[in-house]
């Protein structure tokens, strides 16, 4: 019998389904690994296991009873752990104090702190830790952290262990440890949900492999019967991207040449080497933590000390703020909404704010300036709002993010870097932005643009460079833009 | 998200008669009705408990809007502080300091009005842009940084006149104390206008709530001050002048907190290095009753315009019809509890 088990589970937002009737089944003792590309429902499903998702079609079944959690801790108490890519330890305790936390218990009893230690001690020794128990959280490193808090979520009778992207912010020897531990766990007999975008990683790990698309199930299958190859055809669909078109932006002039630029801020970003002509769109690939929000942001002032050299038309660039960048001619859009757009603040006060200076002769904000330059480029990207007094936070995803467009083309930008434009907005405005990408490019606008969807890249992109933990591991030429090969790369893997 | 509707919402579904309490509360919670809200309950309090009617007497009216001048130009300040994100607790020892700079520099040092204005001007505008600059480039919170500045400066007011007041009653050179001279900005910014109809300090405070408001809706800075306050990180990555912009808005309230203290002394006709304890309070309490939230990058120096009137008629109410100053303190603190509620309350109703 199935340790848990949902059957026929459907989960829609607002009109647009997240997950269409999809079966799922976890064995003890079994690692199931959960892929799919950004968007396909991985994280919608597991939310629903960890009942942060309440209201949903379907039936969740644990050891055979049907189950509905009306919240994270009735899932919690049914032997559901789940660890998120953000941990949720608290930095300034000790380590024995955070599994104490995790204990149920009145607030008001008395702590046994000799108890509480030789317990954290020996959580920790299971999982290969040997740490002081009193050692603060702040103190050990991302590895050690991640350990503690699969310590803490095994402090509970843990019966269903779910962990999302556990590795992505490790190094591969920490990685490699935390495989091991992983599998030690489901050799316990404990079911183990495992996301992962890395394709090695996925079969060191998995017993079976649950692909899913476009919120549906494209298969469940033994990770060795699978193969990679297998794989990359489950998570693409059989549709490949448009045929490439001429790259007309060959013969034009060179816009940015950077030379060994390396950068420490987190991820780290190791030397790398590029040009970008005016009028091209290359396109950086890299899961998260790949160091690609790294390089576009390190183009733009942001950030830790650079090194390497970097000229912008021929001259040395070397911006230390943003908005040394935006008097160059080089404007970002945040990958973070919460960093590209003002929520309280109007959609007129957003977009004009990167150029105010041209809408304030002698300081004085003219409205009608305003209004003559943000009218035509709010028809221009399609944005819908109810005026554009209205507050942005109001707007839709897809309308915000035209918003935080539109403030980086009234800055006029020569050089243009997005980093993922079209992450969590709908159909219709993703073809908007491309639309434009495409517009500004013929324009003779140079634009970086990072993006974690495979399809939009060999849409858009001229060229692609392709980064993996931190280093340059390819540049793909148009004609060489294939999905499984680019997919293969970010995930460590070969061409 | 996807979030259970209220019990109060199901409610309002169900009775014709709980619909019609909803669209009266859907009015009363208007972004443009709902800052007057507990200004028109406190009104109504004051017309119905009338003092025999001292209440509606216009030299009632003058006195409410000079008792609110001093630590409304406070308020003002605030307000551009709070806009930006920051606070600034120093405002009530830097009123104190500009009040014990000017009488010092004008009575003992006969300084002309003019003069000691300017030097104590600048006093308090390098007080703030000291707090901004330990705000924007050291990044030390507000709050510690304007309660240490808060401290010092009292101090230093404290230094300057010896711990006592300075008034006109000097020591002369050949150790006799004299009277001397009161400058006549003392009578001027003491008195009143439009044929004694309304106080010089209130004026005074009308315009600085003029400056505030040109400075938040008309400036560029202004812009740059709501987006401070609305995402600091997003602000700086568009390209925002993020710390400049800091150290403007503590420098204003610095500023605001100078011509607080000239007005104070010339009220006082002396230089208290005491006055003003609290009063930065005061000021946080009118911006907040007005409706600013204290998140920052929301609000306006016309709400605080509207929480000044109201904490003033307030007390005014309150002290015309009796009650002890400790029955005014605690209802005072208890009202204030209750219009924020009030606000909050209404607006997540209808968002």
């Amino acid at each position: 019998m199935a340790l848990l088990e949902l059957r026929r589970v459907t989960k829609s937002f607002g009109g647009t389904a997240a997950l269409r009737d999809v079966s799922f089944e976890l064995e003890p003792g079994e690692v199931h690994v959960l892929a799919g590309e950004n968007g396909a429902g991985k994280s919608t499903l597991i939310r629903i296991i960890a009942g942060a998702l309440g209201d949903y079609a379907g039936e969740l079944r644990l050891g055979g009873r049907a189950l509905h959690f009306d919240g994270p801790a009735a899932a919690r108490a049914a032997g559901i752990a789940t660890i998120h890519q953000e941990l949720s330890l608290v930095p300034s305790l000790s380590v024995a104090d955070n599994l104490l936390l995790a204990t149920p218990g009145s607030p008001l009893a008395a702590v046994d702190r000799r108890g509480a230690r030789e317990a954290t001690t020996r959580a920790l020794a299971e999982l290969g830790l040997r740490i002081d128990p009193d050692t603060p959280v702040e103190a050990l490193s991302l590895a050690e952290r991640q350990l503690v808090e699969i310590a803490r979520a095994l402090t509970t009778d843990v019966r269903v262990l779910v962990m999302d992207e556990p590795t992505s912010a490790l190094s591969a020897p920490d990685a490699e440890r935390l495989l091991a531990r992983v599998k030690a766990l489901a050799g316990r007999g404990i079911g183990v949900i495992y996301i992962s975008h890395r394709m090695d990683e996925i079969f060191r790990v998995a017993d079976r492999v649950t692909v899913l698309r476009d919120g549906e199930r494209v298969l469940t299958a033994r990770a060795s019967e699978l193969g990679r190859e297998g794989l990359l055809r489950a998570l693409l669909g059989r549709e490949i991207a448009a045929p490439a078109v001429a790259n007309t932006a060959e013969k034009r002039p060179i816009r940015l040449r950077v030379r060994d630029l390396a950068c420490d801020s987190r991820p780290r970003l190791e030397p790398v080497s590029f040009e970008l002509r005016q009028g091209e769109l290359l396109g950086v690939a890299g899961v998260e933590g790949s160091g690609a929000s790294t390089l576009l942001h390190a183009l733009f002032g942001d950030g830790a000390r650079i090194r390497g050299d970097v000229a912008l038309d021929g001259e040395p660039y070397r911006p230390r703020a943003p908005a040394q960048a935006f008097a160059r001619g080089v404007a970002l859009l945040a990958g973070d909404r919460h960093a590209s757009v003002l929520a309280a603040q109007s959609v007129l006060e957003n977009a004009t704010l990167s150029s105010l200076r041209r809408f304030s002769p002698a300081a004085l904000v003219r409205r009608h300036l305003e209004l003559a330059a943000v009218k035509p480029e709010a028809l221009r990207v399609r944005l819908k709002a109810p005026s554009l007094d209205a507050a942005s936070g109001a707007l839709s995803g897809g309308n915000q993010q035209k918003v935080a467009l539109i403030r980086c083309l009234l800055a006029r930008p020569k050089l243009l870097l997005l980093d993922d434009p079209t992450r969590g907005i709908d159909l219709g405005a993703r073809a908007d932005v491309h639309a434009l990408l495409t517009e500004l490019a013929a324009a003779g606008t140079s634009i970086l643009f990072r993006t974690s969807d495979l399809t939009e890249l060999t849409a858009l992109a001229d060229r692609a460079l392709v980064l993996f933990d931190g280093r340059a591991v390819a540049t793909l030429e148009r004609r060489e833009l294939e999905e499984a090969r680019l997919l293969s790369l970010m995930m460590g893997g070969r061409a | 998200m996807t979030e259970p509707r209220s019990p109060r919402a199901a409610e309002s579904a169900a009775s014709p008669d709980s619909v019609s309490r909803a669209s009266a509360l859907t009015w009363l919670a208007s972004p443009r009705i709902r800052p007057v809200v507990p200004l028109v309950a406190v009104l109504l309090l004051g017309a119905v408990l009338n003092a025999n009617g001292a209440f509606f007497l216009w030299q009632t009216q003058r006195a409410v809007l000079r008792e609110i001048a001093v630590e409304g130009i406070l308020a003002c300040g605030m307000t551009v502080v709070i806009v930006a994100g920051g606070i600034d607790l120093a405002v009530g020892s830097v009123l104190a300091l500009s009040a014990v700079c000017f009488a010092w520099l004008t009575l003992p040092h006969g300084w002309s009005g003019l003069g000691a204005v300017l030097v104590v001007l600048v006093v308090g505008a390098l007080a703030g842009a000291v707090s901004g600059a330990l705000v924007a480039f050291a990044r030390i919170q507000a709050f510690i940084v304007t309660l240490a500045m808060m401290v010092f400066a009292r101090g230093v007011a404290k230094e300057l006149s010896g711990g006592q007041k300075i008034s006109n009653y000097v020591q002369s050179a050949d150790g006799h104390f004299v009277n001397v001279p009161t400058p006549p900005i003392f009578g001027v910014l003491d008195g009143r206008v439009l044929g004694g109809e309304l106080s010089v300090v209130t004026l005074i405070f009308a315009a600085t709530v003029l400056v505030t408001w040109f400075v938040l809706r008309r400036l560029r800075i202004g812009r740059y001050l709501y987006a401070v306050g609305s995402s600091f990180e997003a602000a700086r990555l568009s390209g925002v002048p993020v710390r400049a912009t800091l150290v403007f808005a503590y420098l204003l309230s610095g500023l605001f907190a100078a011509i607080a203290g000239i007005c104070q002394a010339a009220q006082e006709t002396h230089g208290d290095p005491e006055t003003g304890l609290g009063y930065e309070l005061d000021a946080i309490a009118m911006v907040v009753l007005g409706g600013t939230s204290l998140a920052g990058g929301r609000g306006g120096v016309c709400l605080t315009l509207v929480g000044a009137l109201t904490l003033g008629y307030l007390q005014k109410v309150l002290s015309l019809n009796a009650y002890s100053t400790e029955l005014r303190l605690m209802l005072t603190g208890a009202i204030l509890i209750l219009a924020v509620l009030f606000q909050r309350r209404v607006s997540r109703e209808t968002e």
